[in-house]
């Protein structure tokens, strides 16, 4: 067992880990921060996505233990007080059907308006490419993520 | 969806810290950047080592700079970083039009390209970028550094030329004095990320001197030297593109599994050589579309 | 055309804000405590074999292993239709990944470690993969005791054969009718096999605490069904249903996978072996692909007869349905298809037979369309082809047989009112049918592709659905159903529907996920039924609490009832204009009277819907007679696609689909299905593709190599259009609309192919391979089947 420290969602934990240990698990079980999800433990699918020093990240395939001294965003992060403009727009436009793909859908948007807030529709759809869907068709989730800083 | 093999950790701050490690755990221990090769296959029962060496401690791995008319890049440069790097898109576009094609963002963060050249799986889609550009590969170990070129890298699916004690610092690319064209063209079975199924890579230089590389459709990615040698001095025609075209089926050895046939490959393979060919030759003046465009 | 507030409005979904902010809970989000036990299953490794020992000993020695079960624990079958499966294999293994047992140890690696260590002897013998296959003499027989199971008394199984179930049609005289025709044509089409994808996989907890009582957590579309099978299935143990809970919390995706029982039993009797201690079962990626009911594979051989001026005059299909080694839930999509193979259209002389086939391919069932997407490959693939075959326009060919209300059903029982020649016209006029589009670019092409589509809801004839509703002291109400929000926005059309009759706006409704005990009954959430039962129950608890707070006011005031009416939660009265009783003062407290005591107190409602004109009493021979179906939904779709001729690339630059809703309750909600349907359609037309070597593994179980679509893969444009014809049974006319936006996708894409390049793809998907290969090759028809790749 090694002793890691990070920053979750703003604030400094600490946590035994075996080498082994995957984030993704460590996050759900020994962290209580439920959001992201197992989806196909291989990275194909996005469900378990979050922001690692601000890049999105498939935590199924990152080791707890290399996170040591780094910063992690979860969408609990995100709700702590008001939530994003982002959120409000998945909102407005009932983009989530089932949602179990929106925790990681929502962290790769957020990374993809930090970087660029008025994305054309074609950099939304690459953006979010990494993220599967079985419910929507994605045009709502699209549609959302082109609406928040729209001029 | 847990791993279950133990491993030992360890996160050296310096090369001779991982080269030590190396001679002590020998052929049993596997160096993680990324992970997102080496995770996946230690879940499948694929790997079991009995340590992981991450080299994220080494900052100096970081190292991604243009000097001398060289691009150095180091081994924990991940491809969103090769992406979002103006010198690659401006001076290596056809190795920043590869990484784009590379599974999605949330991968693409925490992967390398030299984690790709080292897991050296016959899809990979940097290979043929790297093989036309005649990259090469810079290694330390206990001889202290060497440089292989990457033709002489892939010896084999998963096989690479590395040896005992030695790991990848990281790939360097001359830039050309001629004024170079590119493309690379990558079939996959629908719009959304896949593995190639069949990957070409293709540079046209200024005086007609071209350079083409597949993968996927082999045991390693290689250079398809004798559509070189039919082309080369040459400018293109239509009718030296039709007999170029025929001389596909001779440089490539695709098979048929869950992705596509060998048939399938062998026929898009001629036309992804037409249309490749044809956009490098167009970027070479400037002209043709923008890198990253999809051309099939 | 009454005017509602709340009804055939884009309200905001109830469940939103829950899933964008993390707080959606899923069942393995649920934290059960310290206790909480966890299982490797042990899977066999043949398709079909004797097992002949079970060796547990190596396993047992593991530290942290509690508890090792085997068939020999749980010898007890359950299913829904037909008791065909056991909770875990018994004497023999019917397809690769069938539990044999499993390990229950204190943590996850624990148990993954000893599972390695349990030792199967088995003893393969032949197994059959193909259905027309396992019908030959000697074939292997799956089922040798299938003449004694239990099933519901509308499936016909036939005992030593692999036969689980043959429906039949017979209507009119086909024979008659070909005779009549000027045009017959035959052919082939095979469908394969489809997974659902669900991204939250299979997963469920059990717990029969120390009290003996079980309860099972389950990522379900069934807890009231599921919470049925589980007492039967139990029944040897002592359970019944009191005994029983079943909680469902939000759902990751269902689309027909997480209905009946599949693993979820696995659970339920894994409790019963480590009482006191909740225990996970959850399936990774590999295990969801193999273990959930898959779509079934189908080949289809169907024969249709037309007149010169297009009408029809026969209609002749045999489905050869695989439904893998447990058919309990696939004999119910055979059946159901089966009854209504022709598609939409009027047809005075029909044979059908519908053939629920056992083979040793991982078992199927009940997928998004329920046997209406593969069997309507087939039908509007044939109906454009015919139509083109004697000249006339493939949508008029629909127009002139399109079925229309009060027409006679293959059964017989009459037609519901339907909008499908309203959805015919729109969807032609969106993609400008009849106009050919030309490019300049020799490589490419442009086709258009039409099909009409229906389906009905299928299940027995007897399946209810309740509510309760009740208020808090802020006027709020909480709706309590036992229906299941998989995604499809039923929490929100419930929540209308309350809104509508109460005048409670949906933002002050909260609707609860079931907990069987506290939530009262609905059947099943499938076969895009809820709308129309919950919502009939819904409204009648809404209406059932109205009339009482119209009883309690009359009561005090004295007004008369029928002079009484709600308006933003308020009692208002059309004779007395400036009377204004808030609902909040009084839902809970009742209101005073003069002399200061009280009428009314705290007020609450229930509603029940059962349909009481469906039958599935059928003559066995012919299907005739017999009202099993409620009403059919019809629709229209039509797509506009571009191929590139040299790599056979699909582009779809236009998707148009029309629903007839009866009446959309969210017509947000209904667009976002047709976005989302119509998607997943697509990809099993277009590059969804299902293999499995030639011993029956699956060979691409995980998304690198089972590609769903992303992001890219959308079409350039897509066209929902909502046609109303009310449904008169229906809450304010509504009918479901859930499954069918797929079930149009792939004939609409074949016969766009066909009018791009002129080649009629018979089997499915049509993947750019086969479309460049056809072309190189320059063949007109193509029906390579690749699902089992031969070596």
């Amino acid at each position: 067992m090694k002793k890691i420290s990070f920053v979750l969602n703003g604030e400094k934990r600490n946590i035994y880990v075996e080498p082994n240990d995957l984030l993704l698990d460590v996050l759900r079980e020994k962290l209580g921060v439920k959001s992201p999800k197992y989806g196909c433990g291989r990275g194909d699918c996005g469900l378990c996505t979050v922001l690692i020093n601000g890049k999105s990240a498939r935590t199924c395939l990152i080791l707890a233990i290399e996170v040591d001294g780094q910063e992690i965003l979860t969408v609990e992060g995100l709700s702590k007080d008001k939530l994003t403009p982002l959120q409000e727009s998945f909102i407005k436009h009932n983009s989530f059907q089932c949602g179990f793909c929106a925790p990681g859908m929502i962290m790769t948007a957020t990374e993809l308006l930090e970087k660029n807030s008025n994305p054309t529709e074609e950099e939304v759809k690459e953006a979010i490419s990494g993220n599967l869907c079985r419910c929507t068709g994605y045009t709502p989730i699209i549609e959302a993520i082109l609406d928040v800083n729209k001029k | 969806m847990v791993i279950v093999h133990e491993f030992e950790y360890f996160k050296p701050e310096s090369v001779e810290g991982v080269i030590e490690l190396l001679l002590k755990y020998k052929d049993k221990v596997r160096i993680l950047a990324g992970g997102t090769d080496l995770i996946v296959r230690i879940k499948d029962g694929l790997e079991f080592p009995e340590a992981v060496i991450d080299i994220k401690g080494l900052t100096e791995l970081g190292k991604f700079e243009f000097k001398d008319n060289k691009l150095f890049i180091g081994s924990l440069v991940t491809f969103n970083d090769l992406i979002e790097s103006k010198i690659v898109e401006e001076k290596f576009p056809l190795l920043w039009e590869s990484s784009k094609t590379v599974a999605s963002i949330g991968i693409r963060n925490r992967a390398t390209i030299v984690g790709n050249i080292c897991s050296a799986v016959p899809s990979l889609d940097t290979g043929p970028a790297l093989l036309v550009y005649e990259a090469n590969v810079v290694v330390r170990g206990t001889e202290g550094e060497r440089v292989i070129s990457v033709l002489d890298w892939f010896l084999g699916p998963r096989k690479t030329a590395l040896e005992a004690g030695e790991f990848v610092y990281g790939i360097t690319i001359s830039l050309s004095e001629k004024k170079r064209g590119g493309s690379y063209v990558k079939l996959g079975r629908y719009n959304g990320e896949d593995l190639a199924q069949v990957g070409l890579g293709i540079l046209a230089l200024e005086g007609n001197e071209y350079r083409l590389a597949f993968c996927a459709v082999g045991p390693v990615p290689g250079r398809a030297k004798k559509i070189e040698a039919l082309l080369s001095g040459k400018s293109l025609t239509g009718s030296l593109i039709e007999e170029a075209k025929n001389l596909v089926p001779e440089e490539i050895s695709p098979i048929t599994d869950v992705r596509a046939t060998k048939e399938y490959r062998l026929h898009v393979a001629k036309i992804m050589f037409e249309r490749g060919i044809k956009a490098a030759v167009e970027r070479l003046d400037g002209k043709g579309p923008a890198y990253g465009e999809k051309l099939i | 055309m009454e005017e509602f507030k709340f009804i055939g409005k884009p309200v905001d979904r109830l469940d939103e804000r829950e899933k964008v902010t993390g707080a959606a809970k899923y069942v393995d989000d649920i934290e059960f405590g310290p206790n909480l036990l966890y299982t490797e299953i042990i899977e066999s490794p043949h398709p079909h074999a004797l097992i002949n020992n079970i060796n547990t000993s190596e396993a047992e020695k593991v530290e942290g292993v509690v508890k090792i079960v085997t068939g020999k624990d749980f010898p007890y079958k359950f299913g829904l239709y037909m008791k065909d499966r056991y909770i875990f294999a018994q004497d023999r293994v019917r397809f690769i990944g069938e539990q044999v047992a499993a390990v229950i140890a204190r943590d996850p690696k624990t148990a993954l470690k000893a599972a390695k260590l349990v030792k199967v002897e088995y003893e393969p013998f032949s197994a059959v993969f193909d259905p027309v296959e396992a019908l030959k003499e000697d074939a292997p027989v799956i089922h040798p005791e299938l003449g004694n199971y239990p099933h519901v008394p509308w499936f016909f199984p036939k005992g030593g054969s692999n036969v689980a179930h043959l429906r039949k049609v017979r209507k009119g005289d086909v024979e008659k009718g070909f005779k009549e025709a000027d045009f017959v044509l035959e052919d082939t089409y095979r469908i394969p096999r489809y997974a659902h994808c669900c991204l939250e996989t299979h997963i469920a907890v059990g717990l029969l605490d120390y009290s003996g009582r079980l309860t099972v957590w389950a990522s379900s579309q069934s807890p009231h069904t599921q919470r049925n099978l589980f007492a039967d299935a139990l029944a040897p143990l002592g359970f019944s249903h009191k005994d029983i809970r079943v909680i469902a919390p939000y759902v990751g995706g269902g689309f027909g996978g997480k209905a009946g029982v599949t693993m979820e039993i696995i659970a339920a009797a894994l409790a019963t072996a480590v009482k006191g201690n909740p225990v996970k079962v959850i399936w990774r990626r590999d295990q969801e692909f193999y273990n959930t009911y898959m779509r079934l594979q189908v080949m289809s051989k169907i024969k249709v007869g037309v007149k010169n001026d297009g009408i029809i005059t026969a209609f002749e299909i045999t489905n050869y349905w695989d439904a893998g080694p447990y058919a309990e839930y696939g004999a119910n999509v055979v059946n159901a298809s089966g009854l209504s193979a022709t598609g939409p259209y009027r047809m005075p002389n029909v044979k059908i037979d519908s053939y629920c086939i056992y083979t040793n391919l991982p078992a199927a069932g009940p997928y998004r369309g329920f046997g209406y997407s593969e069997m309507l490959f087939s039908v509007e693939s044939h109906m454009t082809r015919i139509a083109k075959a004697i000249g006339i326009d493939p949508v008029e060919f629909r127009r002139k047989n399109g079925i229309r209300e009060g027409d006679s059903l293959t059964y017989g029982a009459p037609m519901n009112p339907n909008g499908l020649l309203e959805a015919i016209d729109k969807v032609a006029k969106e993609i400008d049918w009849g106009k050919k589009e030309t490019l300049n670019d020799p490589d490419k092409a442009i086709g258009k592709g039409f099909a009409i589509f229906w389906k009905a809801p299928a299940m027995p004839p007897n399946v209810s659905s309740t509510a309760f509703i009740k208020f808090s002291e802020d006027g709020s109400l909480n709706v309590i159903v036992s229906g299941m929000e998989i995604g499809q926005g039923y929490l929100t059309a419930m929540a209308q529907i309350a809104a509508e009759v109460l005048t409670v706006p949906p933002e002050k409704i909260r609707i609860e996920l079931p907990d069987t005990d506290r939530n009262p009954y609905h059947w099943q959430t499938v076969a895009s039924h809820v709308t129309w039962a919950n919502g009939n129950a819904v409204k009648r608890a809404a209406l059932q609490i109205r009339d009482r707070i119209f009883e309690v006011v009359h009561e005090v005031y004295h007004y008369d009832k029928d002079t009484l009416y709600l308006e933003d939660e308020k009692v208002k009265c059309k004779l007395h204009p400036s009377f204004e009783l808030p609902l909040k003062d009084f839902v809970i407290e009742g209101i005073q009277t003069k002399d200061g005591t009280y009428r009314g107190g705290a007020i609450v409602g229930s509603g029940s819907f059962m349909p009481e004109f469906t039958s599935a009493q059928q003559d066995p021979e012919t299907s005739q007679g017999g009202h099993p179906n409620v009403h059919y939904t019809v629709g229209a779709a039509a797509v506009k696609i571009e191929i590139d001729k040299q790599t056979g690339k699909v582009r779809i630059l236009k998707a148009v689909e029309a629903l007839d809703a009866g009446k959309a309750i969210n017509p947000m909600n209904v667009k976002h299905q047709i976005y989302g349907g119509l998607l997943q359609g697509f990809a099993t037309a277009l590059y969804e593709d299902m293999r499995f070597d030639e011993n029956g593994k699956i060979l691409n179980p995980n998304f690198t190599d089972y590609k769903i679509p992303t992001s890219l893969d959308i079409p350039d444009e897509v066209v929902p259009i909502i046609v109303e014809v009310p449904q008169p049974d229906g809450p304010y006319g509504a009918r479901g609309i859930g499954e069918h936006p797929m079930i149009p996708a792939a004939p609409i894409i074949a016969n766009a192919v066909e009018d791009a390049l002129g080649v009629r793809i018979k089997s499915m998907p049509m993947t750019a391979e086969k479309i460049a290969m056809a072309i190189l090759n320059d063949k007109k028809e193509v029906d390579d089947f690749l699902m089992i790749m031969k070596k």
